[in-house]
């Protein structure tokens, strides 16, 4: 079943949720989600976003599932390694160029 | 008057401290480039030399690997006679909210706790791969390299709302192929139920 945003299937205005959840809809939540989760947010829209996904159900899973794929993500740096002969080679033409390492 | 000698040292250990730690990240970002571990290592040796030749000209104290990306960007754009000029008509609001559809579809058919106990490296690699050039070197710059959107876009020369879309598309293209991999390893989700292991 497609995703609907829960703001859209029903007002995101639950008893359990605290006033100050009720600032940002799942949708505007889910929108800003990827730049929240990138640190791209100014500080008030980081606070709307954080308190949102901190009650809300719907969309807590998704955040979740963001992190841990941006992790995932982060450790391709441990698996793309520059083999040794790179660095070697690198350094044998800078030396050509002029340059003394230490 | 400067002595020639003491100004070539002091660059050269300008140099040393500031360039020469990079190159693994330098050459990671050609890799995403190239694809290729040959081309890669050529533009790697172009962008040291190029940043040798034009020591003079970072600003010590900046960021040095943000400049070494931006040189070794050119450089693979000098090398494969590319356009810098790049115009994506992506919107990346509409990317977010169709990438929380994909994760919604994920997290309904148990796709997701599934990826979780996969080995997804290789398999990401492979994804990465299959990205086209422009997505490919802006997932490298900001979600591998750690750059912000305004460093991305500096360094691929386009706009904050172009790194945005791109990444935004690409991240969604990477995900599917993550599904993809999960359905090929012979993994069925399924709400509320485990899976068995690639």
């Amino acid at each position: 079943m497609p995703w609907t945003p829960a703001s859209t299937a029903a007002p995101a205005t639950g008893g359990d949720m605290p006033d100050d959840a009720r600032s940002i809809d799942c949708t505007s939540a889910v929108r800003q989600l990827w730049d929240y989760l990138d640190g791209e947010l100014d500080e008030p829209r980081m606070n709307d976003v954080r308190r949102h996904l901190e009650t809300c159900q719907a969309c807590l899973p998704h955040a979740d599932f963001g992190r841990r794929f941006l992790a995932a993500l982060r450790d391709a740096r441990a698996r793309r390694l520059m083999p040794p002969a790179v660095r070697s080679r690198v350094m044998h033409v800078l030396s050509q160029a002029g340059f003394t390492d230490g | 008057m400067s002595d020639p000698r003491a100004d070539g040292k002091a660059k050269d250990e300008g140099f040393a401290r500031d360039a020469i730690p990079w190159m693994d990240d330098v050459y990671r970002f050609a890799l995403s480039l190239t694809r290729d571990p040959a081309d890669a290592q050529d533009i790697v040796q172009e962008t040291y030399l190029r940043a040798y030749r034009s020591w003079h000209t970072f600003e010590p104290g900046s960021d040095c690997r943000r400049w070494l990306f931006t040189i070794c960007r050119n450089a693979f754009l000098r090398a494969h006679q590319r356009s810098r000029h790049e115009v994506d008509v992506i919107d990346g609001d509409a990317e977010s909210v169709a990438a929380a559809r994909d994760h919604r579809a994920m997290i309904d058919d148990g796709t997701d706790r599934l990826l979780a106990t996969l080995d997804l490296g290789p398999a990401l690699d492979r994804a990465l791969d299959s990205l086209d050039e422009p997505f490919r070197a802006t997932v490298q710059l900001v979600d591998i390299e750690d750059q912000s959107y305004e460093a991305a876009a500096g360094i691929l020369g386009v706009p904050i709302g172009t790194v945005r879309s791109r990444l935004f598309r690409a991240r969604r293209q990477l995900q599917e192929q993550l599904r993809l991999h999960a359905l090929d390893a012979g993994i069925h989700g399924g709400a509320g139920h485990g899976g068995r292991h690639a």
